[in-house]
């Protein structure tokens, strides 16, 4: 039993229920004393799970040494080596052991989404209702949004805390201790997110807005809870990986010598820093309408709908470029590697990634052309809009010229990052149509914008993301993934996602309204839904391959500790796995990052001590 | 690096609060007479420039680099001032938000709350943030007493603060959360606000109690210079939201 309280995992959990009971137990006594009606259940289960999160991130010891600290306490940093595998589970301060805790969580959380829609996928293999309910339709549609978009930030911070600092020649993090912090209030979120289907569901779609979230059961409360405090720590993460990228970096690393991961990196913690405060805002002023009976979002009372939709959007448009600029940093990582070229460009590359963050703040309002918001403001959004195309294209060239008469080979990583090519490609191209008034109109709220979406997500991040595991799983484990099972991995995965997405926006066109639960079975979309159901289960196919591979090769692969991909990146001219402090000698960045195939061109030299 | 003197130091913070409380009368009395929104908009922006420059001392950011030692407290000092400056550049975003929701669904009219008292925790938090600069200051130059006196009145003012709008205006108020739109925009405002206040009085007197057990020392006070800024950040916000809840526009119904 002690052994059992001794995992961190365990331990936070257990003090989160604690901390639930006691902030239900608080709160109920406060209506006691105030002769109020004692029972309340959403005043009593927001401020419980609040409570919660908060329990959970102290019972774990995430913030054990601030409170030292504050306490006038020595701290010193905990020889984590002869932790073994347990400090996966509990607090560490190791960036490349948070990367990892990171990247679990993330495919854990997207697995759990995943599956949600092949429920709801199922279910819309006919017409009329087969065996879900139209409110856990709802639920089920609704929580893969956010479970997904929860499972994409912890992904994106996982590479981020795993790779920024090994690229830049640093030992860790610039706070190690905010850097664990951040991660472990992700896991009581997604708790907190994820038990809102216990508590009756809700039935507005990722975006919660309001009137109808003002009146959800409350299960949305959790929800606004859980994406609040899930936003709490991307924000202070990307607070880290920005200081780290600004004060870390090696000698004669200059801005133009940076890995154009750490650019885009870079360029994400920046829209994350700043405008995911908004999103926190707004769904806590609907908690706050929903609790105290303010009238922000209430017409009755005056309050304005569209104020929630402009506070919503100006984080949740630039989110996808969150989501995606450290994907098309892997891409351009990776692609000199497998074409031995020079990344075309580089420079331009690396500027494009602040234009799309920069740009991205500007267009929010296209997702609002059909809301009623003043319609004067829908042209400069058109254009800002169609403005973010121009850096985007500036990196597709890039990658067009790297791969021009490159001696192109094909492991698994490459044919991941090839798949993300052409599917961000095609969700490239179905923007404009999205983006300009005339055409949207039509569009708007169709399965056509379901499927660019989705081509977006698996383009710029889901398949980068599966090749930076398939490149990055030897310098975390020292063993490679099996390639065959790689192989097949991909060829389940990445027809069935262009037939899924292709179909989502040929029945768009044809009239299937998104987020409905049932369609007219006289549009005769009923067989292109039965083909859209088969796609969806041989991605989560592959998927299952991939946790096999995983799985399998952590024990069994292929040894594989030198630089098997050869490399210019600093972290893999050191041996695999990536040493306990990185780098035993520290080096010095003395050329170009992506000169592949030059002869006598160095990117960085390691210092001999004297 | 050299120091100034130490009188002249403290005539600078004095010039300054004095600038404040100045901007803060013409803009109250602005309010009174012609009330134009324009200049009420533009007064709390030259205030926070006199914060951000003479209190907060943005201009450490851009410090060349003395010490390139990765390992040494000046190295460390700097990139921990970046982290607390993203932290607030992030925080203000939040305020940004409630700034816009106000202006949206209020416009040029306010809550009716009561003029004088929001003058007063108006001077209140101005006169504490001097007392917060004197803090810093005292520290950088060893005068323990003087620290411990600043640091004490910055939180007693902190906690007079808090008072003033949670436990008076809150209560006198004519209107609750629910009534209408200018009692949500208040409370939420207010309370987002005062949530701020609260925490930094907390870590204002953590630092007091290190500072008591003779933890910081001229050379190395980080806590104390980040609780400072903090604060002042604090200051900075409420000097947007008094003319926004308080003097801009006319009564709401």
């Amino acid at each position: 039993m002690r052994k059992l309280y001794s995992i961190g995992l365990i331990r936070g959990l257990l003090w989160q229920i604690l901390g639930t009971a006691i902030g239900i137990g608080i709160l109920t006594g406060i209506r006691f004393l105030l002769h109020l009606p004692v029972w309340k259940a959403e005043s009593a289960f927001v401020f419980g799970a609040l409570l919660g999160a908060l329990f959970f991130v102290y019972g774990i010891g995430a913030v054990d040494d601030w409170i030292k600290v504050a306490a006038g306490k020595e701290i010193h940093e905990a020889d984590e080596s002869s932790w073994g595998r347990l400090r996966y589970f509990g607090v560490s301060l190791d960036h490349k052991v948070i990367g990892i805790q990171y990247l679990v969580l993330s495919l854990v959380l997207m697995v759990v989404g995943g599956s949600f829609a092949m429920l709801f996928r199922s279910e819309l293999a006919n017409t009329g209702m087969q065996f879900l309910t139209l409110m856990e339709y709802n639920t089920l549609m609704s929580l893969h949004g956010m479970v997904m978009i929860i499972g994409i930030l912890v992904g994106v911070a996982a590479f981020m805390n795993y790779l920024v600092p090994m690229m830049i020649g640093a030992r860790d993090m610039a706070f190690p201790r905010l850097n664990a912090f951040s991660f472990w209030l992700a896991v009581p979120a997604s708790i907190i997110l994820l038990s809102s289907m216990a508590l009756g569901g809700f039935d507005t779609g990722w975006t919660g807005y309001p009137p109808l979230s003002a009146r959800a059961p409350i299960g949305i409360q959790m929800f606004f809870l859980g994406v609040s405090l899930a936003g709490m720590g991307t924000i202070l993460s990307s607070l880290n990986v920005i200081t780290t990228a600004i004060r870390m970096r090696a000698s004669g690393m200059t801005g133009f010598r940076l890995p154009i991961f750490v650019w885009g990196s870079l360029a994400t913690s920046l829209i994350s820093l700043t405008a995911t405060q908004l999103i926190g805002l707004s769904f806590q002023m609907v908690m706050f309408q929903r609790l105290f009976g303010m009238g922000f979002f209430d017409p009755a009372k005056g309050g304005n709908p569209i104020l929630f939709q402009h506070l919503f959007w100006f984080y949740s448009h630039p989110a996808v470029y969150v989501f995606v600029l450290p994907g098309l940093g892997i891409i351009s990582e990776l692609l000199p590697v497998f074409a031995r070229k020079p990344l075309y460009g580089y420079k331009w590359v690396a500027i494009s990634s602040f234009g799309i963050a920069l740009i991205g703040f500007l267009v929010w309002g296209h997702h609002m052309f059909a809301s009623g918001m003043a319609q004067y403001l829908r042209v400069p959004f058109m254009y800002s809009t169609l403005l973010v195309a121009v850096p985007t294209g500036v990196k597709f060239f890039s990658w067009l010229g790297t791969l021009w008469r490159g001696k192109i080979v094909f492991p698994v990583p490459m044919l991941f990052v090839l798949a993300g090519i052409v599917v961000f490609l095609l969700g490239g191209l179905t923007g404009p149509p999205n983006a300009t008034v005339a055409t949207d109109l039509q569009l708007t709220d169709t399965y056509f914008i379901v499927g660019h979406f989705h081509d977006t997500m698996f383009g710029g991040y889901i398949f980068p993301f599966f090749a930076a595991i398939y490149y990055w799983f030897p310098k975390m484990t020292g063993r490679r993934l099996n390639e065959t099972l790689g192989k097949i991995h991909f060829w389940l995965m990445a027809p069935a996602f262009i037939i899924l997405s292709s179909m989502m926006m040929r029945t768009g066109l044809l009239g299937m309204r998104r987020r409905i639960a049932d369609y007219d079975p006289t549009l005769n979309i009923t067989n292109d839904h039965r083909v859209m159901t088969v796609a969806g289960f041989l991605i989560a196919l592959g998927i299952l391959v991939f946790i096999i591979n995983a799985f399998w090769s952590r024990r069994n692969g292929e040894i594989a500790t030198g630089n098997i991909w050869n490399s210019r990146s600093p972290e893999w001219q050191v041996p695999s796995p990536m040493p306990v402090h990185n780098y035993d000698k520290p080096f010095e960045v003395v050329g170009e990052p992506y000169d592949y195939g030059l002869p006598d061109s160095v990117y960085v030299k390691f210092m001999e001590e004297e | 690096m050299e120091h100034p003197s130490k009188s002249s130091v403290l005539l600078l913070g004095l010039l300054v609060l004095g600038a404040l409380a100045v901007l803060t009368a013409v803009e109250f009395a602005i309010a009174l007479t012609v009330n134009i929104w324009q200049v009420l908009a533009v007064i709390p922006i030259i205030k926070a420039a006199l914060v951000f420059y003479y209190y907060m001392h943005i201009y450490r950011l851009f410090q060349a680099e003395t010490n390139v030692d990765r390992e040494s407290f000046a190295y460390k000092l700097a990139t921990n001032r970046i982290g607390l400056w993203l932290f607030l550049i992030s925080d203000s975003f939040i305020f940004g938000g409630l700034m816009i929701s106000r202006i949206n669904l209020l416009g040029l009219t306010r809550p009716d709350l009561i003029q004088v008292l929001g003058l007063v925790v108006t001077s209140v938090l101005l006169i504490s943030s001097f007392f917060a600069n004197r803090t810093e200051v005292s520290m950088e130059y060893g005068d323990r007493k003087q620290f411990i006196l600043s640091i004490s009145l910055t939180i007693s003012l902190g906690i007079l603060f808090l008072i003033g709008v949670l436990g008076v205006e809150w209560r006198l108020a004519p209107f609750g959360p629910e009534t209408n739109l200018a009692g949500a925009i208040f409370y939420i405002m207010t309370g987002f606000h005062a949530f701020h206040v609260f925490t930094g009085v907390i870590f204002l007197a953590i630092v007091l109690r290190n500072g008591l057990r003779g933890l910081y020392s001229a050379e190395k006070h980080w806590a104390v210079e980040a609780s400072v800024v903090y604060w002042h950040f604090v200051d900075v916000v409420w000097f947007f939201f008094y003319p926004a809840l308080y003097l801009i526009g006319t009564l709401a119904k």
